[in-house]
């Protein structure tokens, strides 16, 4: 008999459906996958499941688990929460309370579970995690291990279903391939159900036996894994499943071309300023980086997080201030916020989240023409043909510089961002993270875009990633960094054929099996 | 949007009576019953009748005329003081915001410093320098509503500052200054509005306060804390001369306060991003 059984589910938000006649089977012991781009309702369809639905949700249909309806009391269904179903969500550090040591908060939920038999630290042991960690609080940890906490809470009160809503997706990629073996590690050992979310077909099908693919709120197919990577049935099935794939681009002859960007022996160190902490030694965000960029080129640059690759790109494009070493573009020198103006527009930088970067009270066209401050001799009419040439050569219409940021998905306001970062015709563009706060259904499409304006205006990049396939696709050379250190650089084709350094290694080994 | 209105009866209740009651006192600019300044012994103490639908005071003065010109002065002394507040105080809070360092620890020394003070006691400083009426109380209230603004349009602005797009505007050349006023000033003007609403009934009832003490506004000018005033002594022999005044005022700052709240849930980006993120995916 099935665990879970939706019969035609409908959730509709002040009368526009966002999830429509969604029926689904999930067996006993079976390990499923939904899989849809944002907005195609696979959240939506685990909160219907868990009863957690928003007030403003009218659900229709049928849910039952276990043979019976989901109670409608409240109580009940909290009851059924804490005993039968456990749930890891999308943001570790947002769904732990960060006033209780993580050891409290596994107590209080085997507490909620009724279960006296487990203990704090025989959880965190199947969690992979020491049991010294139960008297730390969520931010003494790092996102893996804050995830690992969350997955030991849903574990708590030995659930017959556990939901994962995108676990991973928050984390770089070594850890994202850990914890996703810890919970196919779990199920197995369990012999639990798990429904996972998540809008990478790549992590469903390392990790899921059967998987529903869903399209704005409808149901495209239920297939097993199998069937969707060899043959799937449907065009969408089919095109998701080609999104994981990324084609290299082509690589530049760069023998002739002369340097763009210096770096020179650049460190940037934080003081740590606690009240007892005055002999600690300055934390070295970017220690003593060398490089150069030459013209054209696609230079990649690859870490865990917080191993420094985002402070390097703020003081490259001037944001920040190097605390030693120099930088030159062009035969200018400079050590970050002292960039001199008439250089700026030569630099410029995309950021990671496409929703943060624009101002939701201004029109795009005023976004976008904001960088062209830096080049007052240009005349009005002028000001106006770069907007215009900016948004097409991205792929979108004129007509769009007087809407606002919030009616655009995040694939076109990432299309945006890069408009803006072209508009005074630079020479580097900084991209941190370019696609991955996006789908990976519309990973490829940005990534083609990128590459098509290289060479069309003659671009230079120097790309911040965690994600190798995308470097591999796109990059000419790659430097790997850890600890603010750059340990290993080369081209992408020789360095991931033999790695040398360990964390290239294991950059290489946390790759998700390739679908095809 | 509309929506939105809809689904807080509160909000609406709360708007109607405020705009009420301020459309009463403008009303008295133009039109009263009687004249405020109309003494008449012989018909004093009336109790409510078709002549004067609120009664008379012991004076013979048209209670509701009374109270039509004492809210006008409540709402002109809480809004001026809005005015001074903000208009100062936030300036202060964003200054902080993007210049950190010294002048961030200014700003912060000067909230404490004028916290540190009850407006109550810059009203007495003000009545001994200057004399009592309402333009001290417009001060002291309107030198207690600085460091509140600056403080809220200080955490605001904290907050959006560490979004890309600030950062993208540093990178397009833009001075501190014009960042502040292009980028978040329109982003925290909600989280303002919201405030100058709570702070316009913290002023009225302040208001009532220094008049009932005397501190404020002064006859032949009425207030509804003046009304008090003069009623307190008849307050047995005539306690509907207290009454009335006192409701107006609890009326009004609780519309306030309602709509005050109201205007935080539909207007607060923070509440409403979370709603929109628990559905998002």
């Amino acid at each position: 008999m099935s665990l879970v059984e939706i019969e035609n589910l409908t959730i509709r938000f002040g009368g526009r459906p966002a999830l429509s006649g969604l029926s689904l089977a999930i067996a006993r012991g079976e390990r499923f996958g939904i899989v849809g781009e944002s907005g195609s309702g696979k959240s939506l369809t685990a909160l219907a499941i868990t009863g957690l639905l928003p007030d403003a949700a009218e659900a229709t249909g049928v849910i039952r688990f276990d043979g019976k309806l989901l109670p409608t009391d409240e109580r009940a269904m909290a009851a059924l929460r804490g005993h039968r179903i456990g749930i890891v969500f999308q943001e570790p550090m947002t769904a732990l309370n960060p006033l209780m040591r993580v050891g409290a908060q596994i107590d209080e939920a085997l507490d909620l579970a009724d279960s006296s038999t487990r203990e704090v630290a025989a959880l965190l042991q199947e969690v992979g995690l020491d049991s010294s960690h139960a008297i730390r609080f969520p931010h003494q940890l790092s996102g893996g291990q804050r995830q690992r906490v969350m997955i030991a809470m849903a574990l708590a009160s030995d659930p017959d279903l556990i939901i994962a809503d995108e676990p991973t997706s928050a984390l770089d990629v070594i850890t994202q391939r850990r914890v996703l073996d810890l919970i196919a590690e779990i199920c197995d050992r369990r012999q639990m159900t798990l429904i996972f979310i998540s809008h990478d077909m790549r992590a469903v099908a390392a990790l899921c036996n059967r998987v529903a693919v869903l399209k704005a709120g409808e149901l495209v197919e239920t297939v097993p894994t199998e069937d969707v990577l060899r043959r799937p049935k449907a065009a969408y099935t089919q095109a998701l499943v080609d999104a994981t794939q990324m084609a290299p681009r082509a690589n530049h002859d760069l023998s002739d071309q002369d340097l763009l960007l210096s770096v020179e022996g650049v460190t940037r160190a934080y003081s740590r300023n606690g009240l007892f902490s005055r002999r600690q030694p300055p934390l070295m965000a970017v220690n003593d980086v060398s490089f150069d960029v030459t013209r054209g080129e696609v230079l990649a640059l690859v870490g865990p997080s917080g191993c420094g690759k985002t402070t390097l790109a703020r003081v490259i494009a001037g944001l920040d201030s190097a605390t030693s070493g120099t930088m030159t573009i062009d035969s200018t020198p400079y050590h970050g916020a002292d960039l001199p103006r008439e250089k700026r527009g030569d630099i410029s930088l995309v950021f990671q989240d496409p929703f943060g970067s624009f101002n939701p009270r201004l029109t795009i066209g005023k976004s976008l023409a904001e960088p062209l401050r830096l080049l007052p001799k240009l005349s009005p009419l002028d000001r106006e043909q770069r907007l215009i040439e900016a948004i097409e050569s991205v792929g979108l219409d004129a007509s769009m510089l007087t809407r606002y940021p919030h009616e655009f998905s995040g694939g076109q306001r990432q299309r945006l961002a890069i408009a803006r970062a072209l508009v005074t015709r630079p020479r580097l563009v900084v991209l941190d993270e370019p696609v991955s706060a996006l789908d990976v259904s519309v990973r490829g499409a940005v990534l083609d875009l990128l590459a098509r304006l290289q060479s069309q205006f003659g671009l230079t990049y120097l790309i911040i990633s965690h994600d190798l396939d995308m470097v591999a696709a796109m990059a000419d050379r790659v430097m790997v960094m850890e600890a603010g250190r750059i340990v290993e650089a080369g081209s992408p084709k020789t360095l991931f054929a033999d790695p040398r350094h360990s964390l290239t290694k294991a950059l290489m080994a946390a790759r998700l099996p390739d679908l095809v | 949007m509309r929506t939105a209105w809809m689904r807080h009866p509160g909000l609406m209740l709360g708007l109607a009576a405020s705009f009420a009651f301020a459309l009463l006192g403008l009303l008295s600019l133009v039109w009263t019953p009687y004249p405020i300044g109309d003494i008449s012994i012989a018909r004093r103490f009336a109790v409510p009748s078709p002549d004067h639908w609120l009664g008379t005071d012991q004076l013979g003065r048209d209670m509701l005329s009374l109270i039509m010109s004492g809210t006008l002065t409540s709402f002109t002394v809480g809004a001026t003081a809005i005015i001074i507040g903000a208009g100062i105080g936030v300036p202060l809070g964003l200054a902080a915001a993007i210049y950190g360092g010294p002048v961030e620890w200014l700003v912060l020394r000067f909230s404490d410093l004028a916290f540190a003070f009850p407006s109550i006691i810059i009203a007495i400083l003000i009545a001994t320098l200057m004399g009592p009426g309402a333009a001290n109380a417009v001060i002291a209230i309107g030198i207690f509503n600085i460091p509140v603004f600056a403080q809220v349009a200080r955490g605001g602005a904290l907050t959006i500052s560490t979004l890309d797009y600030v950062a993208a505007a540093r990178l397009a050349g833009l001075s501190r200054p014009a960042i502040a006023l292009r980028h978040l000033l329109p982003n925290i003007a909600s989280l303002i509005i919201v405030q100058a609403t709570i702070q316009l009934s913290v002023g009225i009832l302040a208001e009532a306060g220094f008049s009932y003490i005397g501190l404020g506004t002064q006859p032949p000018e009425t207030s509804l804390g003046l009304m008090l005033r003069d009623a307190q002594n008849l307050f047995l022999i005539h306690p509907w001369l207290s009454i009335a005044p006192g409701l107006a005022i609890a009326v009004i700052v609780i519309a306030l306060n309602i709509a005050g709240d109201g205007l935080r849930d539909i207007l607060d980006p923070r509440l409403r991003r979370q709603e929109v993120g628990r559905v998002a995916g």
